[in-house]
């Protein structure tokens, strides 16, 4: 374990916190709100103590990182994220209490949405700027999280899309990593803009059109209106926030490769191919509930309920309806789509399509073999086997995840919510969706969860950011021997 | 001709075989002693021991008055070199080289007159291989060949002892004589050209040709089964095997490949889709009933063991299957396995003879195919311009005994000629010859200089 290592790599992500803090700051002096002091002073404290770190770390030496210091950068890079984006939060005195501020500001980080503000339009601008600017930055560590370190890494059969990068080395981490990593960040830039746009030409103001585009690109889910996407009321916005979840929902390479000019690359993927396949049988399923049974046209049934599962699939958790209130069929269908989740490689969460399809493909090949038991079978993807290894990864990772879902759930419950909003609170989270039902329905918030709950969920959201073996493997007594 | 080949295995040994038949002067070279031996005892040529890749052992062999050169090893890499060499020592040098790896052969330009001046590449495997698709295509014919690229293919097939045709004189099929016309029967060991006089009897194996878009009629009409396989049985995992099971893959036909060595089944299955690839012995009962052989709509024994592929056939003939194909090397052993009963037997040394035929014959020879026993030949030939086939009716032509014209292809149109039938130049013809004619065949068909 290389201790300077680690901490260098962590000052510099406080210190590009502290740049991104200025963003909010102008904005708020633009706007002559009373958020200005708070906003400069948590920049400056960031500032200092980023500047402190990375001058104590200072060293001639080159940088190593090794298996286990990438795994605690990744872990502590985000608490650390959690704990500087509820400084304006707290010093702005919008959200005194730190367990609240740090679950607003942790379930921005790790783009889940989950918030635990009653009136979201009575803040200034700058915070609420600031809450889209952590999603939008969340996003842009979760991309290089999911495509370049954790299948390096090898969590939960990520291995998968190892090939990816061009002959991973395994000390040294940075150089082909970054090099990857501005690759996408520009992709993700450039898709955000062009939402920015449409949705500015749409008729939402600018600042809105910002927000809301800074919150669909990291699959987040914030809004800087107490009702959402619903606040508008326009189909053609509600149209382009869709289409733009669904974007951030696929694999951000898939994207890149797009734009390199391989046409066809969606329906080329294997993966792609299926995650479009099951949200439009989703969205048929979930229209034909709803028509006649809630809306009345069936174009309203298709707007509602096709935002909905978009929003929920790709784990962004924007609304534009209640569909709490909504049958009994569409919300287990919604609940379905919360474990599901998106593309590996997106800022999306949940257990992610390539999981899903390969342990389809893998039990599939059980029974096959039943048939015929002299075969040689290989689970295949895009013509290519997946090793055994992988595959026994991606069982013990999902179940895991469920096991994890169970288990919070009952706590949650014990602390006296019911069984739908406990289970469905500890869904939202892990998977990184932000409403859940019941209680913490859409047109609810989670600001009257104990406090223990509210802790337990901050975990949840880290567990599953960061696909669970990356957090738990610093709980194993062997991670720290030397 | 003077034919160097290098490489004394079963491919460079049948070649050279057939061409000291045919009277060329052959000089083989290869490394190892015991086959050096072994061809000096048996074949009236020039057998040299040493590599094929030595500039000075090609030198040695005469290259510099030498026709053509086969590099015939089982390595490709040897095989370009001493291409690459044939061509630096005698540049006007015809190159025959046996290539295995696809990928040379698909990387465009690698091959051509600059680079490595290759002539002909020969891939007994994948003939093989489209030998038995073809096979499969016509499931009641013993033999396939395809002229003009597969515009006219040439069907062999058995006449079996119950079939309303033995007996029947060829002339009574007169009705029928615009489609199709039959060029060679074979009877026993016997090869002949037939006469309308002649009869069928059971068991000849006769040889018809059509154009390919009149094939399922008359298949129809001569009662052979042309159904399409659907499940089809691939015993042996080789190279033939694996070739074969990958040009099947991804199709709507039900594939299985059965495979003893475990670490070759785990390659095949890593490289093949929807075949399903079973760990097993080709000769074990249980294992072929559990997976329902008598299903099967075709079996192919083609591992790389003639005894094993005898075996396989037969147990699967037995088991309910109504055709195998069988994969045999050893020439000596076609004979005795049509006495019990294997009638579809494919085999790499006519793949690779085939390839190099037309090379050895004079005249505008475009492709040249050995019927069964080698005794026969279906030549594709174009008509030249003041040779003495051209404009006249085929009847005044003086076609060697033992020969005949069985399609004529002009542009777009399969023309099955009659006694009227006039050839024009640059037609190209498919005409059935004896082994014993064909000298005389080769005069008729070149510039006549007067």
């Amino acid at each position: 374990m290389h201790p300077r290592s680690i901490l260098r790599f962590i000052s510099i992500i406080i210190l590009y916190l502290a740049i991104a803090l200025s963003v909010p700051t102008i904005v708020s002096v633009i706007y002559h709100e009373n958020s200005v002091f708070p906003l400069l002073y948590s920049m400056l404290i960031t500032l200092g103590v980023g500047l402190i770190l990375y001058f104590l770390t200072q060293t001639h030496k080159e940088l190593i990182l090794s298996h286990r210091d990438g795994i605690l950068v990744v872990t502590f890079g985000w608490i650390t994220a959690g704990l500087i984006g509820a400084l304006p939060f707290m010093l702005s005195g919008y959200i005194p209490d730190f367990t609240n501020a740090y679950f607003e500001s942790l379930s921005g980080f790790t783009t889940t949405g989950a918030s635990i503000l009653n009136n979201i339009e009575s803040l200034p601008k700058g915070i609420l700027l600031w809450r889209s600017i952590i999603q939008w930055l969340g996003g842009m560590g979760i991309i290089v999280l999911s495509i370049a370190i954790l299948p390096y890494l090898g969590v939960g059969g990520m291995q998968l899309y190892k090939a990816e990068i061009p002959s991973p080395v395994i000390e040294k981490l940075k150089p082909r990593i970054s090099d990857t990593a501005k690759t996408l960040w520009k992709v993700y830039l450039l898709i955000t803009v062009i939402e920015v746009i449409l949705l500015f030409v749409g008729g939402m103001p600018l600042f809105d059109s910002i927000c809301h585009a800074f919150c669909t690109m990291p699959t987040g889910g914030f809004s800087p209106k107490n009702l959402s996407i619903a606040h508008y009321g326009n189909p053609y916005l509600e149209c382009v926030i869709m289409v733009f979840m669904l974007l951030a929902g696929i694999n951000f390479s898939l994207h890149y490769r797009f734009l390199k000019g391989e046409s066809k690359i969606y329906v080329i993927d294997p993966e792609c191919r299926i995650f479009l396949l099951i949200v439009i049988s989703f969205i048929l399923i979930i229209v034909i509930d709803l028509y006649k049974e809630v809306y009345g046209s069936l174009l309203e049934s298709i707007r509602f309920g096709s935002f909905q599962v978009c929003s929920i699939i790709t784990t962004t958790g924007f609304v534009t309806a209640d569909f709490d209130k909504w049958p009994s069929l569409s919300r287990k269908i919604l609940l379905i789509c919360m474990i599901l989740g998106a593309m590996a490689g997106s800022t999306g969460g949940g257990i992610k399509t390539i999981r899903l399809i390969l342990i389809a493909k893998h039990s599939y090949k059980e029974i096959f073999q039943l048939i015929h038991p002299r075969a040689i079978l290989r689970v295949k993807l895009g013509g290519k086997s997946i090793p055994p290894e992988v595959l026994s990864s991606i069982w013990g990772f999902v179940f895991l995840y469920l096991g994890i879902l169970v288990l919070a759930s009952l706590i949650m419950a014990h602390l006296g919510m019911d069984m739908i909003s406990a289970f469905s609170s500890v869904c939202a989270c892990i998977f990184n969706i932000g409403p859940g039902l019941g209680t913490v329905g859409p047109t609810q918030n989670y600001l009257s969860i104990p406090l223990i709950g509210k802790w337990v969920l901050i975990f949840c959201m880290l567990l599953g950011r960061l696909e669970i073996y990356t957090v738990l493997v610093l709980l194993v007594p062997e991670f720290w021997k030397k | 001709m003077k034919i160097i080949i290098v490489g004394a295995g079963e491919v460079g040994f049948h070649i050279a075989k057939r061409l000291s038949e045919e009277s060329n002067e052959v000089v083989l070279i290869d490394k190892d002693e015991d086959k050096i031996n072994r061809i000096n005892e048996n074949l009236d040529v020039y057998a040299l021991l040493g590599s094929g890749t030595s500039p000075q052992m090609l030198k040695s062999s005469g290259i510099a008055q030498a026709d053509m050169l086969i590099a015939a090893t089982d390595s490709d890499e040897v095989n370009l070199i001493a291409s690459m060499l044939a061509c630096h020592l005698n540049p006007s040098i015809i190159k025959v080289v046996r290539l295995r790896n696809q990928e040379y052969i698909r990387e465009e330009g690698l091959l051509n007159k600059d680079l490595l001046g290759i002539d002909q590449i020969i891939n007994p495997e994948s003939f093989m291989v489209d030998t038995i698709k073809n096979l499969i295509m016509v499931p009641g014919a013993s033999d396939v060949i395809d002229f003009d690229d597969g515009r006219v293919k040439l069907i062999g097939i058995t006449i079996k002892p119950d079939s309303e045709f033995v007996g029947r004189r060829f002339n009574t099929f007169s009705e029928h004589h615009e489609k199709f016309l039959v060029g060679a029967i074979i009877r026993g060991d016997q090869v002949f050209i037939p006469h309308g006089e002649d009869t069928i009897q059971a068991n000849d194996l006769i040889y018809v040709v059509a154009r390919s878009d009149d094939l399922n009629g008359i298949l129809g009409r001569l009662h052979v089964e042309h159904r399409e396989c659907k499940r089809i049985f691939i015993i042996g995992g080789g190279q033939v095997g694996f070739t074969l099971a990958q040009s099947l893959d991804n199709t709507n036909l039900n594939v299985k490949i059965i495979e003893k060595d475990s670490r070759i089944c785990n390659s095949l299955a890593d490289r093949l889709q929807k075949v399903i690839v079973i760990n097993g012995d080709g000769t074990d009962k249980d294992l072929l009933l559990e997976e329902n052989i008598a299903d099967a709509d075709i079996v192919l024994a083609i591992t790389g063991d003639d005894e094993t592929n005898v075996l396989i056939s037969l147990l699967a003939k037995r088991l309910g299957v109504k055709k195998t194909i069988t994969r045999i090397n050893k020439l000596s052993y076609i004979p005795l396995v049509f006495a019990i009963g294997i009638d579809t037997v494919v085999s790499r040394r006519l793949s690779a003879i085939r390839a190099i035929l037309q090379y050895v014959r004079k005249g505008k020879i475009i492709s040249v195919a050995p019927l069964k026993g080698e005794h026969a030949e279906a030549i594709e030939a174009e008509a030249l311009a003041g040779s003495n086939i051209v404009n006249r009716p085929l009847c005044k032509v003086k076609f060697p005994k033992g020969s005949i014209v069985g399609a004529i292809v002009r542009g777009d149109d399969v023309i099955i000629p009659n006694g009227q039938s006039i050839i024009q130049e640059k037609d190209r013809l498919i005409i059935f010859a004896l082994q014993n004619v064909i000298p005389k065949l080769e005069r008729l068909l070149t510039m006549h200089l007067d």
